[in-house]
């Protein structure tokens, strides 16, 4: 699943958005796992089908730099080290890599959900 | 000097015969019917063909110029061919699926090592649908590298299972390997893992379907839709597919005239026992290389029984020894080519000794011991099959749809027939003779120790 967010509420609001802003940011290093070199997405829980799925389907490379951010990640964990501070994760690195796929599953599943429950009619003139 | 009235009643009467000629010239061989008629039309640099057979439904068909023979790299055709109707841009594959059961249709696609085919059966109203549907493949299709991996590559690696444990496959692939090489030489189905491991590739096979699906590559072949509401809807749909392909890669290779070499090749198999003997033979009709008694030939040797309860007469179901052992000969054309090739299937002793029977038949016929019966019996057959092949709804839109891509009319039925009409006897000793002189394409697979030699079998190679 991707993660449950306020972002488009706030986002579509530019009074909210430019008061949030400063409050995020400061939420987002504060939550330290940009310390540690790693992704928003790569925190979203493994353990479920959709998320299973959406990490075949990443690109070798993708899936490659994830395995390696997740290593070093607990490298220093274990070590109580952080990176220093030009390998840590900027935010402009910090993008949503896994996210679209998940959404893009999770539409397949709708689809296929809705067909399911589908009331068939038939059709009344042929031409 | 005649005088009127007599002239009057000779055209009187010349005319009351010739009205009530064509009811009793009818015969088997008269497909002047009209049956075999498509109507063709071109809308936007779309080439489109149909024809009004009166009933509930309509089979609708794109053929592509594409086939294996046309392929920028091995497997491209196998790749493109399964990607068809799993997922545009519009719609999802399951949505595809969906909806056509909902209208009861059924879709299909295969290809040949000419063309590709791309088609649906359907209720008649559904036209529209469909042909959106077929534009839509087309031109929007999603080459979507998690499509490739999770459906299409487990389907690849199915059928070159399936073309691994066919020997029969095997041995027909391996002698047009052997007469044409590249080209028309290349396998139908994969086989070997190459193509998959190491050419195909969604990026690739999207490029390659901009050369497959350009505006002039392809063909819309509809049976038994209306030829206005066709045009209609071709118009309206197959706008948006590219009018040209890319480069002209796919031109050199088309341009080059095939070519036969021949040569023997023997694959050691496991699970049975097949025999390939084949020989150069007819091109189609329109290739330039048309010779009827190639066809002739293929149904005198024959080995398959059209009639029950009989093994027939031709010559080599008479000789096909012991159950289980079948003998096949077939003309294979192709545009500007063709391989007449005896196919021998069963037990590897049967097969080795039917395959020394059929090259001992082949020269008798060149010998001329060979009864006149017989070969009249041969040459029914073999205008009869043709006359059928070409009502056949599959093979009529394949056909009809490569000629129209090819530029040149649809498949000339009423000719062909005719032609092989005019064989003579001397035709097919002197094509049964030209066999034997030619280098031959021999293709052993099963039992080698028990399989013959090409050169064993009296063939040069």
């Amino acid at each position: 699943m991707s993660q449950p967010s306020v972002a488009k509420f706030v986002m579509k609001r530019p009074w909210l958005n430019s008061w949030m802003k400063p409050l995020a940011n400061w939420y987002t290093n504060a939550a330290g796992y940009r310390q540690l070199g790693l992704r928003a997405d790569d925190l979203i829980p493994e353990e479920s089908e959709k998320v299973l799925l959406a990490l075949k389907r990443l690109p070798p490379k993708e899936a490659y730099d994830r395995v390696f951010r997740m290593r070093r990640a607990f490298q220093c964990s274990i070590s109580h080290q952080l990176l220093p501070k030009e390998e840590q994760t900027k935010p402009e690195d910090d993008i949503p890599y896994l996210t679209p796929i998940i959404e893009e599953i999770e539409a397949e599943i709708k689809e296929r959900e809705d067909l399911e429950a589908m009331v068939v009619k038939k059709r009344t003139a042929r031409s | 000097m005649l005088s009127r009235s007599s002239v009057c009643r000779g055209a009187q009467r010349a005319l009351r015969r010739q009205c009530a000629q064509p009811v009793q010239r009818r015969g088997l061989a008269a497909p002047a019917s009209g049956s075999f008629q498509y109507q063709t039309g071109d809308a936007k640099g779309v080439k489109f063909a149909s024809r009004d057979l009166a009933g509930p439904t309509t089979t609708l068909a794109l053929v592509s110029r594409a086939g294996t023979r046309y392929q920028l790299l091995p497997g491209l055709t196998e790749g493109l061919e399964k990607f068809a109707f799993r997922g545009t841009e519009r719609r999802s594959a399951l949505r595809i699926v969906r909806e056509s059961e909902l209208l009861g249709a059924e879709l299909t696609s295969y290809h040949t090592r000419e063309n590709l085919v791309i088609g649906a059966k359907f209720l008649r109203d559904d036209l529209p649908y469909y042909v959106e549907l077929l534009s839509e493949v087309a031109a929007q299709t999603k080459y979507a590298p998690h499509i490739f991996h999770e459906e299409v590559l487990p389907l690849i690696q199915m059928s070159h299972k399936t073309f691994l444990a066919n020997t029969k496959a095997m041995a027909i692939s391996s002698a047009h390997s052997l007469a044409f090489h590249r080209g028309l030489g290349s396998p139908v189905s994969p086989a070997s893992s190459t193509p998959y491991t190491k050419y195909l590739d969604t990026d690739y096979i999207e490029y390659f379907s901009k050369f497959a699906y350009a505006k002039p590559n392809f063909a819309v072949v509809a049976n038994g839709a209306e030829h206005s509401e066709l045009s209609k809807w071709v118009n309206e749909f197959f706008g948006n597919v590219p009018a040209q392909a890319p480069e002209n890669l796919l031109e050199a290779v088309r341009d080059k005239q095939t070519k036969y070499y021949g040569g023997e090749e023997r694959i050691a198999h496991g699970s049975g026992n097949s025999m390939v003997l084949a020989f150069p033979g007819s091109s189609s009709f329109t290739g330039g290389f048309y010779k009827p008694e190639v066809a002739v030939l293929a149904s005198l040797l024959g080995g398959q029984s059209s009639i029950k309860w009989s093994s027939g007469f031709s010559l080599l179901a008479k000789v096909a020894s012991g159950a289980g052992t079948s003998v096949e000969t077939k003309s294979a054309i192709y545009s500007d080519a063709g391989l007449l090739y005896v196919s021998i299937n069963g037990a590897a002793q049967n097969v080795a000794k039917t395959a020394m029977d059929a090259v001992k038949i082949i020269h008798n016929i060149a010998g001329g011991q060979i009864s006149k019966e017989d070969i009249k019996k041969a040459k029914a057959t073999a205008k009869f099959r043709e006359l059928e092949f070409g009502q056949d709804i599959n093979a009529g839109l394949e056909l009809t749809g490569s000629g129209l891509v090819h530029g040149s009319k649809a498949y000339q039925l009423d000719e062909t027939a005719k032609a092989i009409d005019g064989v003579t006897d001397d035709q097919v000793k002197a094509a049964a003779k030209s066999l034997l002189e030619n280098k031959a394409s021999v293709s052993a697979v099963g039992d080698l120790f028990v399989l013959p030699y090409a050169e064993d079998l009296g063939l040069k190679v």
